[in-house]
């Protein structure tokens, strides 16, 4: 069996082999002597044989890690036969290499995916994202294979592993990569039919139609992953933040920002016909801005705490993929994007132009992001000073920026394509309207009325969550219940993907205000008995406790959290944990997560006779951030399952008729 | 006219990702070439006075006395934050013999054993004028240390006016150390 990790080694240099050869087809295929079909139906079987390949390959390196064979470097420096099931397997892609095989798994597994899938697209369309796909592919397999073999053998295998680091294992860590990879490899397809379409010069209103479900599927996963990251950052680090604008944060939200105008500007396209170089240029820099991210993570460029590779050979490596993959689709698009450019026939009050100031400003956002996480690698580089772009770059430029998305993702759904808006869009928007007037007349008896921003923030909170409910209202009459499911029914499905959309973003707004504005936190140093108050509620030092984990030891503060009346409301136990092995202490917060807001407890260092040093904060609203973003992703994978089964429908029709 | 600056709109993306694309092959290389000059971090106790240090000290290291600067009033005095279970704490020792004929080093046991410590003077050298124990890193956190090897260089008045996180080679006493002095 151990010849199991050899055999996968192997599949991943077939796998590379194949991938150059479905490269090279088009070549070709399109020369002409020989009919598409025909090079179409070899770049499919050999991106299945790909796909399999890779999947058994990363099977091997799964099966190593939970059988611990410590004879493989990997294993042997990122796991530990005492670890728990789940967090052997997890430990396979907890790492530079095989994170990187994981990549190239979600690579192959969209591309399989879209050989399955894509039978009703022209051939020539399919060979050539086929063959745009595999190449990034080759790319990433020979990364893997020369500079970052998983497979790597150790002459003499160590007893145990030296992987246990007990920040690691944990569920939100374990599922964090691969959903984001998902999201990240999953805009390569997009971009594989931009750089398809502009080979072929020729961009259809179909290609809106095709590229979207891509998209739209790696933007929920996308939304997702980024969310599991932040909300791990909130309940493990201890902080008490839930984003840091750390720069691999910010690596992150770039493509998402990408992404989100594309799945919007792909729609203009698919409806108008118009926006098409623009899409094409988003589907391009949406993928890139993914490289980017992986880029800057394992190159080790900028210092966060996800550098987990900083090898600069690999990094040179890496560039070399960035540059090519991203370069060369930009010279092609300054090239042929001209052509593709269409004069507008819409009037200014349509959806074309709320979507095309919603595109504007989602790039805007994604500059701003950009400068702001590389402005300080520039000037280090320039002047040699070291410098960090926080929060307040930040709250100055991206808040206003996406403040009028704000304003327009309440407007946008009420216009008609082309021109005009409909029937009840004046009304929407005076609900939307009074239920602005409504937040900052709420923020005003809070005590915020003399922070601008936050009245601002109230004020957009309102008018969107507002508006999108209106709109709701009008269209599905909930004070007639009796007939809701007839026009349910009649609606576009697609309807509820922009309403649920729209509305997690206004709940993603509600807690990020909420804990924005309303956060009461306090730092303090006490002994047993103590009783500290904290806004409306009050804590009461009961003890410290000292226990004994599986591999650690604690020290628990045993905390009463009660009403000021003295009601209890329930026990908090922050603790400090001590893994002697590693030498390691890490700091589990207490939370208690309400849907009115958490109450989070950390415990510092101190001791009996000068006390215990500890963290309260009261949270209002701040679960509903990532509540928020899960309805979000909820109304990506409605708008996606709306648009297969019109595609369904469609095709029918075309076969009966 | 109007054709050209159109083509000239569709090479922008093309020219903000060549920027991108110089300033992080500079990045890239000048990080493999080591020649990278980054500022260190700052320590929030440089020009502070040094914080509280331990009284208890390693019997028979230095002379009878009851705190570890008293003695030394009006000369730089270099902290060192060291264990005997550390590694590179052992590194730095020849270095430190040789700064110790110009400098007095007073030695910190951070979450060290008395037995440990003799052990690790005997074996390996003792260049420290006293050694201190921290027995629960107390006074290693008063200092906002975050690992041994550390050092603080304190001057004459009892300020601080430098913190190296890291062991103390040559090059360290040569580039940082002897500056730092001549600048006092």
């Amino acid at each position: 069996m151990l010849a199991f990790a050899e055999i996968g080694h192997l599949a991943l240099f077939i796998a590379l082999i194949c991938s150059i050869c479905q490269t090279g087809l088009p070549v070709f295929g399109l020369a002409g002597r020989y009919s598409h079909s025909q090079f179409l139906a070899i770049s499919r079987l050999l991106q299945l044989l790909a796909t399999l390949l890779v999947i058994f390959s990363f099977s091997a390196l799964i099966y190593s890690f939970i059988v611990s064979d410590f004879s493989m470097a990997l294993v042997a420096s990122h796991s530990h036969s005492a670890k728990p099931l789940i967090y052997k397997i997890s430990g396979s892609w907890g790492n530079h290499e095989g994170s990187l095989l994981l990549w190239i798994v979600i690579l192959v597994l969209f591309g399989g995916l879209f050989a399955a899938t894509s039978k009703h697209l022209p051939d020539r369309f399919s060979l050539l994202t086929l063959s745009v796909q595999a190449s990034v592919t080759a790319s990433f397999l020979a990364f893997s294979l020369f500079t970052s073999s998983p497979f790597e053998r150790l002459d003499i295998a160590p007893l145990d592993g030296r992987g246990l680091n007990p920040v690691l294992q944990d569920i939100g860590l374990a599922l964090h990569p691969p959903m984001l990879y998902l999201g990240y490899v999953g805009l390569s397809l997009a971009f594989s039919m931009a750089v398809a379409g502009l080979i072929e010069g020729n961009i259809s209103r179909q290609w809106g139609q095709w590229v979207r479900p891509w998209a739209l599927s790696a933007w929920c996963a996308l939304t997702l992953g980024i969310a599991l990251g932040s909300w791990w950052a909130y309940y493990e680090l201890g902080w008490g933040g839930w984003w840091f604008w750390d720069p691999v944060e910010n690596a992150s939200l770039m493509p998402w920002l990408a992404a989100t105008a594309l799945i919007h500007s792909a729609l203009v396209v698919e409806k108008r016909g118009q926006l098409k170089s623009w899409t094409i240029l988003l589907a391009i820099l949406a993928f890139s801005l993914s490289l980017v991210g992986t880029f800057i993570v394992r190159s080790g460029l900028l210092t966060s705490v996800h550098s987990f590779a900083s090898d600069p050979s690999r990094g040179v490596f890496i560039l070399c993929i960035l540059l090519v993959a991203t370069g060369l689709p930009l010279l092609l698009f300054a090239w042929r994007g001209p052509t593709l450019s269409t004069r507008s026939d819409a009037g200014f009050i349509s959806r074309d132009t709320a979507l095309i100031i919603n595109n504007i400003i989602l790039v805007m956002a994604t500059a701003i992001v950009l400068i702001g996480t590389f402005y300080p690698l520039g000037l280090e580089l320039a002047v040699g000073q070291r410098i960090t772009v926080g929060p307040p770059y930040f709250d100055a430029t991206f808040n206003p920026v996406m403040a009028v998305a704000l304003i327009g993702m309440a407007i946008a759904p009420v216009t008609m394509w082309k021109s005009g808006m409909l029937a009840h869009a004046r009304v929407a928007l005076i609900v939307a309207a009074i239920g602005a007037v409504v937040a900052v007349a709420i923020g005003g008896g809070a005590g915020v009325a003399d922070n601008a921003a936050a009245m601002a923030g109230l004020a957009l909170l309102g008018w969107l969550g507002f508006g999108v409910l209106a709109d709701m209202q009008k269209r599905l009459k909930f004070h007639q219940p009796a007939s809701i499911l007839a026009r349910i029914g009649k609606l576009d499905g697609a309807i509820w993907g922009v309403w649920l959309g729209h509305l997690g973003m206004a709940v993603f707004m509600l807690g990020a205000l909420g804990d924005g504005l309303g956060r009461q936190e306090q730092t303090i140093r006490a002994s047993a008995g103590d009783v500290i108050m904290l806004s409306d509620r009050q804590y009461r030092f009961i003890e410290m406790q000292q226990n004994q984990g599986p591999n650690y030891t604690t020290r628990t503060a045993l905390l009463a959290l009660e009403e000021l009346d003295g009601t209890l409301l329930g026990y908090m136990r922050p603790e400090t944990r001590f893994y002697p092995a590693e030498r390691q202490t890490t700091t589990e917060a207490a939370i208690r997560p309400r849907i009115s807001g958490d109450d989070y407890a950390v415990l510092a260092d101190g001791d009996d006779e000068i006390g215990y040093s500890l963290r309260l904060y009261h949270k209002p609203f701040v679960s509903w951030i990532w509540g928020g973003a899960v309805i979000m992703a909820i109304g990506g994978l409605i708008a996606l399952s709306a648009r297969t089964t019109a595609r369904r429908t469609s095709t029918n029709i075309k076969q009966t008729s | 006219m109007a054709r050209i600056s159109a083509r000239t709109l569709f090479l922008l993306p093309v020219a903000g990702f060549v920027v991108l694309g110089i300033i992080f092959t500079i990045a890239l290389m000048t990080n493999l070439s080591g020649t990278a000059k980054i500022d260190p971090l700052p320590s929030i106790l440089a020009g502070k006075p040094a914080p509280e240090l331990p009284s208890q000290r390693l019997e028979g290291t230095g002379a009878d006395m009851s705190d570890p600067l008293s003695a030394y009033a009006g000369r730089p005095v270099l902290i060192n934050f060291m264990a005997s279970w550390c590694a590179p704490c052992r590194a730095e020792i020849p270095a430190l013999e040789t700064l110790s004929d110009e400098l007095v080093i007073i030695a910190i046991a951070y979450k060290d054993k008395e037995a440990d410590l003799r052990q690790f003077l005997d074996e390996y050298g003792n260049p420290y004028a006293s050694v201190w124990m921290d027995t629960d890193g107390a006074i290693g956190r008063r200092w906002g240390i975050y690992g041994v090897p550390e050092s603080f260089l304190i001057d004459g008045d009892g300020i601080v006016r430098l913190r190296h996180a890291g062991p103390v080679f040559s090059d360290v006493i040569n580039d940082i150390l002897i500056p730092a002095l001549e600048q006092m």
